[in-house]
């Protein structure tokens, strides 16, 4: 059961599931199972950013002049954001790369995970320009209970399977007496693990993060904290992307053919899902409403953002093919989709004057000078 | 030193690439230039790469021009509107859809959010694109389709 580097068997990838089957040997991308996880790959790479090509020069200005409580705001969401992001840089390599067993898939989930570190990069890079020391706003994540409550809901689902795997690959499935404690490993209860941690990450991708993008780009929508609004509205577009990736996971499985076993989970777990959902609504309320304690902004206050809460609750289940919860039916905060779109999205690197563009250039000054060691 | 010495002892032909060297004076940093006509040249350039129409002035319509064929108008309705809809010009069903007042809720406009996702009641579609959002039986993305038949079509939420 033990985990293989390069499993030397010899198998027809085709004929297994997306995990719990045999290990990934050779990492070939010419031919795949689901085709979907290449063309999340390949789109994933074409939306490579980095981001120091964002200027915010104007942010630290624009920072000085927010009243207290817009900061307050401000600095929370990114907080919060950074959390998200800490958690989704490493979750899905260390919870999902051990059991995944087709090579696009296992592919997908490190171009993945690698592009939540690049979010988590640039929050450090906001928080570097309008902060004179970061640490302050950093060691909150870990003591404010606000974020920590949340954290514990996003992260014990991944926990669970992780270290259920690490017992199942240590010893199988079976009963086994370890440190004089009595465990069960069983596949079936891992795979249901497995179901409710996607689920769960679903959600972290579909609402979770969408209270702060909305606070984000409510400041730019007044012209303030634009370069921010930027950076956001490129993680914003790569969330879209790894939401779509959960999602297509959660209706392969739930069309049974992929895993049957993975079918009847999805469906036993029905109501188990949805109540992760409304849990997760209703937390993103409350950090509406700790978000607005001293004070709402021009725009968004705690009543719209939460009906906004209810509104892509709604979207995300029933793209999952779930019932909606909420009665909200329309969007409180339509110009919020102007922000989402993919193609208003512009990096010009030249623009930033980074040298880094530079990679690859070559200098094409010629003069006589460099022929000067030259002999035939 | 010494073993760079010996090394050309070797080789007295002293170093060569790996192919017959050509005493060629014509040594040039860039291509030289190839001298023609410049009326012909010009008549290849607009034949091959010019589109009949200046890209920049603003075009009647949207669509390809299949030659010799009527754009086609596809009729479209939406449960719980009465207005009469048609799609004609526009480059997708979300664009057609918007510029008739019918909101579609959206986000990334290129088919792999899944945002707009909409219920195909009767009809068919073309994807322009090939969606990567999830799509249920019986949902389209109009964002990335056009119209192949008249559609009926019932909205989200």
């Amino acid at each position: 059961m033990a985990y293989q580097t390069f499993n030397k068997k010899k198998f027809d990838a085709f004929s297994q599931p997306m995990f719990f089957g045999e290990n990934v040997n050779v990492s070939r991308y010419d031919t795949q199972k689901y085709k979907i996880f290449e063309s999340l790959i390949e789109k994933q790479l074409s939306f490579f950013w980095r981001p120091e090509e964002v200027d915010l020069s104007t942010d630290r200005k624009d920072f000085v002049n927010l009243p207290e409580h817009e900061k307050h705001i401000f600095l929370s969401n990114l907080k919060y954001q950074t959390l998200l992001d800490s958690i989704q840089g490493r979750s899905p390599n260390v919870a999902l790369l051990p059991i995944v067993s087709l090579p696009e898939l296992e592919t997908w989930i490190e171009t993945w995970s690698f592009s939540e570190t690049i979010h988590s990069r640039s929050y450090t890079h906001i928080i570097r320009n309008v902060i004179s020391d970061p640490a302050t706003v950093f060691n909150d994540i870990i003591e404010n209970e606000f974020i920590t409550k949340r954290a514990e809901s996003v992260t014990k689902y991944y926990d669970a399977l992780i270290a259920g795997v690490s017992l199942y690959q240590s010893f199988g499935e079976g009963t086994h007496t370890i440190n004089d404690e009595k465990v069960t490993v069983n596949l079936r209860d891992l795979k249901r693990r497995l179901y409710l941690t996607m689920a769960s990450v679903n959600v972290l991708e579909a609402i979770r993060f969408y209270v702060s993008f909305a606070c984000s780009f409510a400041f730019a929508e007044r012209a303030t904290m634009e370069g921010n609004a930027k950076i956001i509205k490129l993680i914003a577009r790569d969330e879209a992307l790894h939401l779509t990736g959960t999602q297509h996971m959660l209706q392969i499985w739930a069309l049974g053919k992929d895993d049957p076993e993975m079918g009847e989970i999805a469906a036993e777990c029905k109501s188990e899902v949805i109540e992760i959902f409304r849990e997760a609504a209703e937390q993103e309320k409350e950090w509406a409403q700790y978000l607005f304690k001293d004070g709402s902004m021009i725009g968004l206050n705690q009543d719209i953002l939460g009906q906004y809460v209810e509104y892509i609750t709604n979207q995300r289940l029933a793209a999952i093919g779930f019932d909606t919860i909420f009665s909200t039916k329309q969007n409180p905060l339509p110009w919020i989709n102007s922000w989402l779109v993919s193609d208003n999205v512009q990096v010009a690197p030249q623009e930033a004057e980074i040298s880094s563009y530079l990679v690859g250039a070559i200098d094409s000054e010629v003069s006589v000078d460099d022929f000067m060691d030259f002999e035939l | 030193m010494l073993a760079m010495k010996d090394k050309d002892q070797d080789n007295p032909e002293g170093f060569q690439l790996d192919s017959d060297y050509h005493d060629n004076t014509d040594f040039h940093l860039e291509s030289p230039v190839i001298e023609a006509d410049s009326a012909v040249s010009e008549i290849l350039q607009t034949e091959l790469f010019l589109p009949e129409q200046n890209p920049e002035s603003p075009e009647p319509d949207d669509q390809l021009e299949l030659l010799g064929l009527e754009k086609p108008i596809h009729a479209l309705t939406i449960e719980g509107v009465s207005e009469p809809l048609k799609f004609h010009f526009a480059n997708n069903l979300l664009e057609s859809l918007e510029a008739q007042n019918i909101h579609v809720p959206y986000q990334c406009r290129e088919g792999y959010c899944g945002g707009c996702r909409t219920d195909l009641i009767e009809g068919e579609v073309a994807y322009l694109q090939e969606p990567m959002a999830w799509i249920n039986e019986g949902e389209i993305l109009p964002c990335c389709c056009v119209p192949k038949t008249a559609l009926r079509l019932k909205l989200k939420g």
